[in-house]
């Protein structure tokens, strides 16, 4: 086994490894920019590095850095977490080329299943479904435009190297065509330093459900069931569970089947996830892409099947078979994950960068809050948004959600907007606790959100709650006057206390 | 001492006197006796007939004056204004006067201008694209009219509060 790991990332993922990390006796090592120098994954390292300035394309991108950093401190293996360079077959073919151990899948693999295009190839030559459309980057605007009318509207436009929602557009006319696939060609460029597009049809209120695979280098193959991410927003996951509220045993079993089928055509190796869309009416499935890496969903996998991802990605990167063959995977409970973005929800989700002055992260029962960042930190500009992920576990779905709320209303972040208040009101909404989910959910949740609001009666104990409200604003305006009256005075506090520190440096003379 | 607070609004009459952690408040003419503890700045630990308010203050990055207060899980936006000091809410800025002044509501960089100068633009079309935290947010114009001023180029680095582009 490792005696030591570099972890080639920041933030929540960065820390989840070091625990997993900590768990089997290897020493942590973190990488950070600039910006992260004091950031809670550094400080959870045995050693730190850093590896340039904020922006990531001259710090957690810079592959040479990352290997040099490892290469400096001995480690033997890299994680690379997920998002920057987890999916990126150039950096596990450096690490490889480097002799150390890169904990994922080969390069190869990456290369077969990292563009959508070529993983859908993959996915029709297995004899796994997928949804109709091109297969080949769009050349040109004509040209979707003309596959687009092949099939018709609504279509969906897809950044080639894309995934978390970036550089992906729903275009539901011919007249949104042209705008929408100039923005998706020029996000693609910028998050992925590839421009190429291709074009699918939409299928309409589709669930998104996703396979979590794993394989070893020995050829054992398994997979943990399904997750359910079908509350999305602009495209990127925001509520997550497992099982899924339309599982089935029989359903799981066919999609599980195909998430190996796919898998083992390109002899992958490591934790994997295979996403489908399953159509809400037919139950049937289309395979959408594989994602080469750990998600950030994974907690739901974990909190149901009581498998640890991470420990085991490092154990099979390290040569050791699967710990569990594929009939012991059982799945108990539900579980649910929101992940908390530093994104003002009242604010059309705009990102909140900004110092956290105050964090309160929720705990008890069933509650597993992977965070990324502690009170006084700086949520930089520079950065995915996501601060945290909170995932619950409960027996039955109805009691994970009741742990949901609770969790929810105890969290409590000061100091920038999160996405948690969006939360608390989706843990109360009729259709999510029902488990009545597709991708279409919350623009529905807003319209239903907003017609209740203009219907909510002002109860008692709302009054109250606000007048407290005022009164402790109040407090703070008197607060802040009388400091500001004390500051003037040259008998204030401040005074005072530097008075006292006089005195006691004398008395330490003395 | 009293002060007018803006929720949502509607305006309320908040006066409040304070013996140590004993603070005696009236919100619209409801008295309140309250036990205060203030442990950290910005946070209050109110008790008022044996209920327990946790209130965290937070004040506006923009204007001083404008508050966040979160009770529990309840979030208030509050724009204070001490009637003896004749501060805060100004109303001027966003739509006075027929113009539309598109702000920067977040730090970032400008990917893409939109509209050009002296262009017709109807309400929520698209004028300036930002990009912060990987994501690219087109920014809107509130209001139909013509662009009258733009202030900022593709590439550009921005602050919250930056001044992008007018509307008239």
């Amino acid at each position: 086994m490792f005696r030591k790991i570099l972890i080639a990332n920041r933030g929540e993922i960065a820390v989840r490894v070091a625990r997993a990390c900590r768990d089997m006796g290897i020493s942590p090592v973190a990488v950070f920019s600039e910006a992260d120098a004091g950031a809670l994954h550094v400080r959870l390292a045995d050693e730190a590095y850093e590896i340039g300035p904020a922006p990531s394309v001259e710090s957690y991108l810079r592959i040479e850095r990352i290997i040099e950093a490892a290469e400096r401190c001995q480690a033997e293996a890299i994680h690379p977490g997920y998002g920057f360079l987890a999916e990126n077959a150039d950096f596990a073919q450096a690490v490889a080329d480097a002799g150390l151990t890169f904990i994922g899948p080969t390069a190869a693999a990456m290369r077969l299943m990292g563009t959508k295009t070529s993983a859908r190839r993959i996915a029709v030559e297995s004899g796994v479904p997928v949804v109709p459309g091109t297969t080949d980057p769009l050349s040109s605007l004509d040209e979707a435009r003309r596959v687009a009318a092949g099939f018709g509207y609504p279509v969906m436009l897809k950044a080639a190297a894309g995934g978390g929602g970036k550089g992906m557009r729903l275009v539901t006319s011919e007249e949104e065509l042209p705008s929408a696939f100039e923005t998706a060609q020029s996000e693609a460029a910028a998050a992925f330093g590839n421009s190429e597009v291709y074009i699918e049809k939409a299928i309409e209120r589709p669930r998104h459900i996703e396979i979590q695979i794993f394989a070893d280098q020995h050829g054992n193959v398994v997979h943990l069931g399904e997750r359910e991410c079908s509350i999305q927003r602009r495209h990127q996951k925001v509520i997550e569970e497992c099982p899924s509220p339309i599982n089935d045993a029989d359903l799981r079993e066919r999609m599980g089947a195909a998430a190996v089928k796919a898998a083992r055509a390109v002899d992958y190796t490591g934790a994997g996830t295979v996403e489908f869309l399953v159509s809400d009416a037919t139950r049937e499935f289309y395979f959408l892409e594989m994602n080469t890496r750990l998600q950030v969903e994974h907690p739901v996998t974990e909190l149901v099947t009581g498998v640890d991802l991470v420990r085991e990605q490092i154990r099979v990167a390290a040569g050791e078979p699967l710990s569990f063959k594929q009939e012991e995977v059982a799945w108990r409970g539900h579980a649910i994950e929101c992940r908390v973005y530093a994104e003002d929800p009242e604010n059309n989700f705009l990102p909140s960068p900004g110092r956290i002055t105050h964090l309160r992260s929720p705990a008890g029962p069933g509650v597993r809050d992977d965070g990324g960042v502690e009170a006084g930190a700086e949520v930089s500009i520079y950065y995915d948004p996501m601060i945290s992920k909170l995932a619950v576990w409960g027996r039955t779905r109805g009691e994970a959600v009741d742990r949901l709320r609770r969790a929810l209303d105890e969290y409590a972040v000061g100091g920038i907007k999160t996405t948690l208040p969006f939360f608390r009101q989706i843990v109360r909404d009729r259709d999510f606790i029902e488990g009545r989910l597709d991708t279409g959910f919350i623009s529905r949740f807003f319209a239903r959100r907003d017609a209740a609001a203009a219907s909510t009666e002002v109860g008692e104990d709302d009054t109250k709650r606000r007048d407290m409200a005022l009164i402790a604003a109040a407090l703070d305006y008197l607060t802040a006057q009388q400091q500001a009256a004390s500051n003037h005075q040259p008998q204030g506090q401040e005074q005072s206390r530097w008075r006292l520190s006089g005195r006691m440096a004398l008395h330490r003379r003395s | 001492m009293k002060l007018i607070a803006e929720i949502a609004g509607a305006q309320h009459e908040v006066e409040i006197g304070r013996d140590r952690s004993r603070v005696v408040a009236q919100v619209d003419g409801r008295r309140y006796e309250v036990e205060a503890l203030a442990s950290r700045p910005g946070v209050y630990l109110l008790l008022s007939e044996d209920k327990v308010y946790e209130c965290r203050v937070e004040r506006g990055a923009a204007r001083r004056e404008s508050l966040e207060v979160a009770v529990g899980s309840h979030a208030y936006a509050v724009t204070l204004t001490d009637p003896k000091r004749l501060r805060g809410t100004s109303q001027s800025g966003a739509h006075a006067g027929g113009t539309a002044q598109i702000i920067a509501q977040m730090p970032g960089k400008v990917v893409r201008v939109l509209v050009e100068m002296g262009a017709e633009v109807e309400a929520g079309a698209g004028v300036v694209v930002v990009e912060a935290m990987k994501m690219q947010n087109e920014i809107k114009s509130p209001k139909a009219g013509k662009v009258t001023s733009i202030n900022v180029a593709a590439g550009a680095t921005v602050n919250a509060g930056d001044l992008l582009a007018v509307i008239e």
